[in-house]
């Protein structure tokens, strides 16, 4: 291990010294965070539109909340990734902070968070600019809401992919305490 | 204890950034055709209802390069366990370049497939106010011309991800 230390390149001499909780906290961070943001940012998109639409065409509004509601969705994935995240934090006996596995389980945990945050802000902006684009035409032609909705349910699958992908390689966080235990057995 | 573990250490890094940008950037580009297209195509709808169910082919294409992220980033993903196989750094750079060659191409192809599919979608709206189903064997088709040639600019989109996507998987593996 300490023939490995320093030997690779220089961006390995500088992440070795960060803790992989540090590495963890924030992935757990971006994952709720930056999915709100997008839930957000999308529900504003849609609900200016939807309110500005339905001051001439007052029969949208209970319809078109299923916009709304797409946006919603994207904010709770990121809530469900960030709680199976910090569930796989684990405390490990500081002398193996710095161990190669726990390193590996921090990146886990970070990517993790970038993937599901990221995914989420996209496709909140997504589903809240078809959302907005789905009032405007339901208020011109009701028969429209229905086929502009089609549209919107692809944008939300990307927050689903967001999530999987999160899920999937949330897996690969294992920390050495466990693997040292099973070892012995 | 760490005998198990064989390979650099910070090599999982690169390669679990690298997942994460294929399936990041491939997603910001399936989210940026997906919205521009559908702006497109309910605009279009206002005036020609009947053709909106036609012109959700740039959506569904759009939504394609999302999967192709997700494909990308689980094989990266699954192919990062040090303790099976070990992992150097070169394969941590591996992984993080075809996640990005995956993550780029896609964005760009989103991009490429949103914007023609908005303008594309809206060629329907510059014909003449006849609808498609005219009787008008005359009309028919340079619409048809004109409708074929803008999808095959989102097909051509598609396929430089397709092409890149394996060469750089495949130096990855």
């Amino acid at each position: 291990m300490a023939a490995t230390l320093g030997d690779s390149s220089s961006w390995s001499t500088a992440l070795v010294k960060i803790s992989p909780y540090t590495f963890s906290a924030v992935g757990i961070a971006i994952a709720i965070g930056v999915s709100v943001l997008g839930a957000a940012w999308g529900i504003y998109i849609t609900g200016s539109s939807l309110i500005g639409a339905a001051i001439k065409a007052p029969r949208i509004t209970s319809k078109n909340l299923i916009s709304v509601i797409f946006c919603e969705a994207v904010a709770i994935y990121g809530v469900i990734v960030a709680i199976i995240l910090q569930t796989k934090l684990e405390s490990v006996p500081s002398s193996q902070i710095y161990e190669p596995e726990s390193l590996r389980a921090g990146y886990a945990i970070f990517a993790s968070g970038i993937i599901v945050g990221f995914a989420n802000l996209v496709c909140g902006l997504c589903v809240g600019i078809i959302g907005s684009s789905c009032a405007l035409s339901d208020a011109q032609n009701s028969s429209l809401f229905v086929k502009i909705l089609v549209i919107e349910i692809f944008g939300s699958a990307l927050g689903l992919f967001g999530v999987i992908v999160g899920i999937i390689m949330s897996a690969q966080a294992t920390w050495p305490a466990k693997s040292i235990l099973l070892d012995r057995i | 204890m760490a005998s198990t573990f064989s390979g650099d250490e910070t090599a999982p890094f690169f390669g679990f950034l690298g997942a994460a940008a294929a399936l990041v950037f491939s997603c910001m580009g399936a989210a940026y055709g997906t919205a521009k297209s559908g702006v497109g195509v309910a605009s279009m709808g206002v005036m020609r209802p009947e053709l909106v169910m036609k012109s959700i082919v740039p959506v569904v294409m759009a939504g394609v390069l999302g999967i192709y992220g997700l494909i990308i980033a689980v094989i990266i993903s699954t192919g990062i366990n040090p303790k099976a196989k070990s992992y150097y750094l070169f394969d941590g750079y591996a992984h993080l370049s075809s996640g990005l060659a995956c993550g780029l191409a896609g964005l760009s192809a989103g991009m490429a497939i949103g914007i023609v599919g908005d303008a594309g979608v809206r060629l329907w709206l510059s014909m003449d106010s006849l609808s498609v189903s005219s009787s008008l064997p005359g009309l028919v088709n340079p619409e048809q011309n004109r409708v074929q040639s803008s999808e095959t600019w989102v097909i051509a989109g598609r396929l430089h991800l397709v092409v890149s996507t394996p060469i750089l998987a495949a130096s990855a593996v």
